[in-house]
């Protein structure tokens, strides 16, 4: 009887080798230390949002750049504090030559970014700050210059005056904070224009938002065209507004701009209910972030923060190839999907 | 030598050595180094104490399905506590006092309300899982650890210590948990009643006491790994943990725990969540994609449990 644990134990381990000689190939990431190439992690905080594959890409287009190998290697839970921890102490512990890391909670990380600083292994943070422990560089879009260019460019739509509401994403979500903020600076540079709500949160998920959006147009008046124009910091509030301003037939009449991209949003602009989108470029993150940090052990110095710029699209400029470039990036090119 | 060989920890055993054997064959450069040894080991606490309580409850014939919502409560305990000034051994010790009382509810409501675990559980995991994210304002709590990361920080290579203070406490752990169900009345009691309770019950067991006194040690062994997850972290997270419960479950049918009760084995719990660290640390420097490696771990719960079929057979 206790034979056929035995033999049971031989089949999942037949089932492990399996799984794992077919995979170390196709990857490109099984030579280890194999003479002297770099070697270079890369965590993002999720692997299957569209945006972290952008940044695969650029990650991987820098690597055939430069030469080096990079390992893509995501939480195995989509955005789970321990599954991220773990990695990074497991790359650590293997003895990488360097980690960039997008850090999904800007304490839980430190001590494992510690432990490989420790351990001599440089680190790169980006897309979102950790706060402490000694790392290369930080390579992230400057949320508030983004912000601010929003707000500069609802101030030039909206002309001499107006009224404009901000609905802000999350509690304690400090990227948005800092867009918001940027808003508010830039469209405080016309100071005839009034801001007539600025302490509403539109919450996690695009029902939230919707429904915040809602209750907000109408508490401030919006059908009596007491609001001229809108901002929302990120994709989830954005398409939440989006959805109110139409279901109010409200779009066109009010200004609005949002934060990032996706399929419906840029609908949205191509048809003119939505006047811009504030774009960040992860493409170019992925690529910056692997490139600072392959720059940095190969003996130069580097810059401590690193922004990696963002652009507004609008109906005119959304055929510049740039921009282009932002709204499509050539992920299928360097992941060859 | 046949006495080793039917003790159920043995196959696993044998197992793990192969696939430890494999990956390091595979990485030579990086598996095998000794540091990854430590890695792993402390990669394992939180559920291998988890486990040790879960192979009492599934040998008494129970699941617990809690385990999950439950570290993530104390984590956010924890992390409250320290917040509002506690000492870091006050903070831990109210953080197991919570997940014990979550013990105490499931214990209670299986055995005198008579409803069968699984649907407690699944009722008390969603239940714990609110009371996570209402206790912590629906965010993740920054806390001054005061000392508490410690417990699950990597040694320094030349240290007396050898391995990181958590993994010597899920250790002591798992030699007490193993003392106390081979050689206690209360053991005997699990055993006897996970076997036939009918029989347990003729036979003078009370079973009703052992049964919530089951859960409450289950309760209180996630709440030690809530704590040992929170020194990880470093915040209260209270969307930590989610799915949890099926790795915890999962170590201890590996380690030959039968679903159906009377059979388990904290060694073999211990071998089994050592054997899924292995998998998923010898895939990460294997460069395996995490889809595969989601399929494989999906693979082997699966065969775990053929094997629980087959050998009871």
């Amino acid at each position: 009887m206790k034979r056929r644990t035995f033999v049971g134990g031989l089949v999942l381990l037949g089932s492990a080798a399996l799984g794992c000689d077919k995979k170390s190939g196709p990857t490109g990431a099984g030579s280890a230390g194999g003479g002297g190439r770099l070697r270079i992690a890369v965590i993002p905080k999720g692997t299957t949002h569209e945006f972290w594959k952008a940044v695969h890409a650029g990650a991987v287009k820098a690597a055939k750049e430069l030469d080096v190998d990079v390992v893509w290697k995501g939480p195995l839970k989509e955005d789970d504090l321990k599954s991220q921890v773990d990695l990074v102490q497991s790359f650590t512990a293997q003895g990488v030559s360097g980690i960039v890391l997008a850090p999904l909670n800007d304490k839980a990380l430190i001590s494992s970014v510690k432990g490989a600083t420790r351990a001599k292994i440089p680190v790169v943070i980006f897309d979102s700050a950790l706060a402490g422990g000694e790392t290369v560089s930080f390579v992230a879009t400057d949320n508030r210059a983004a912000g601010r260019l929003a707000g500069e460019r609802m101030a030039k739509l909206l002309g001499s005056d107006g009224k404009v509401v901000l609905l802000r994403y999350q509690e304690g979500s400090a990227s948005t904070f800092e867009r918001e903020e940027g808003f508010l600076e830039g469209i405080k540079k016309t100071p005839s224009i009034q801001i007539v709500s600025d302490n509403q949160y539109g919450g996690a998920t695009t029902e939230s938002a919707f429904s915040a959006s809602e209750s907000l147009l109408l508490a401030k008046g919006a059908d009596k065209g007491d609001v001229g124009g809108v901002f929302c910091p990120n994709e989830s509030t954005t398409f939440g507004m989006l959805l109110a301003l139409q279901k109010a037939k409200l779009t066109g009449k009010v200004r609005f701009i949002g934060f990032d991209a996706s399929d419906k949003l840029v609908e949205g602009v191509k048809s003119g209910q939505i006047d811009a989108l504030v774009l960040q470029d992860p493409l170019g993150m992925g690529y910056t972030a692997v490139k600072t940090l392959v720059t940095h052990v190969r003996g130069t110095k580097v810059e401590a923060r690193i922004d990696t710029g963002a652009s507004l699209v609008d109906k005119a400029n959304m055929a510049e190839p740039k921009i282009a470039g932002l709204l499509r990036p050539e992920i299928e090119k360097w992941l060859g999907k | 030598m046949t006495t080793l060989l039917r003790r159920p920890w043995f196959g696993p055993l044998v197992a793990l050595v192969l696939v430890y054997a494999l990956f390091a064959a595979v990485s030579p450069d990086t598996f095998a180094r000794a540091v990854n040894l430590s890695t792993m080991a402390r990669q394992t606490v939180v559920v291998a104490i988890a486990a040790v309580g879960m192979t009492y409850v599934i040998i008494h014939g129970g699941i617990d399905l809690s385990v999950g919502s439950v570290v993530a409560v104390t984590t956010v305990v924890v992390a409250q506590c320290l917040r509002a000034g506690y000492g870091p051994l006050a903070a831990s010790g109210i953080g197991v006092l919570a997940a014990l009382l979550a013990g105490l509810v499931n214990g209670v409501l299986v055995a005198h309300l008579r409803i069968t675990p699984f649907i407690v559980t699944l009722g008390t995991m969603s239940v714990l899982r609110g009371a996570a994210k209402g206790l912590a304002n629906e965010q993740k709590i920054d806390a001054d650890p005061r000392g508490l990361d410690e417990l699950m920080a990597a040694v320094p290579p030349d240290s007396w210590q050898l391995l990181p203070t958590g993994v010597w406490i899920a250790l002591a752990t798992a030699v007490v948990a193993a003392v106390v169900l081979r050689s206690t009345v209360f053991g005997r009691h699990v055993v006897a009643i996970g076997s036939n309770e009918q029989t347990a019950l003729l036979c003078g067991v009370p079973v009703p006491r052992v049964t919530i006194l089951v859960y409450v040690l289950a309760g209180a062994l996630a709440g030690l790994a809530g704590v040992m997850e929170f020194s990880t972290l470093t915040v209260g997270d209270p969307t930590d943990s989610i799915g949890l419960e099926l790795e915890v479950i999962a170590a201890v049918v590996i380690g030959g725990g039968s679903l159906a009760g009377g059979q388990g084995s904290i060694w073999g719990a211990m071998v089994g969540a050592l054997l899924m660290t292995v998998i998923k640390t010898g895939c990460t420097h294997a460069g395996v994609p995490n889809w595969v490696q989601e399929i494989l771990t999906g693979a082997i719960i699966v065969i775990a449990v053929a094997i629980d079929r087959f050998r009871r057979r």
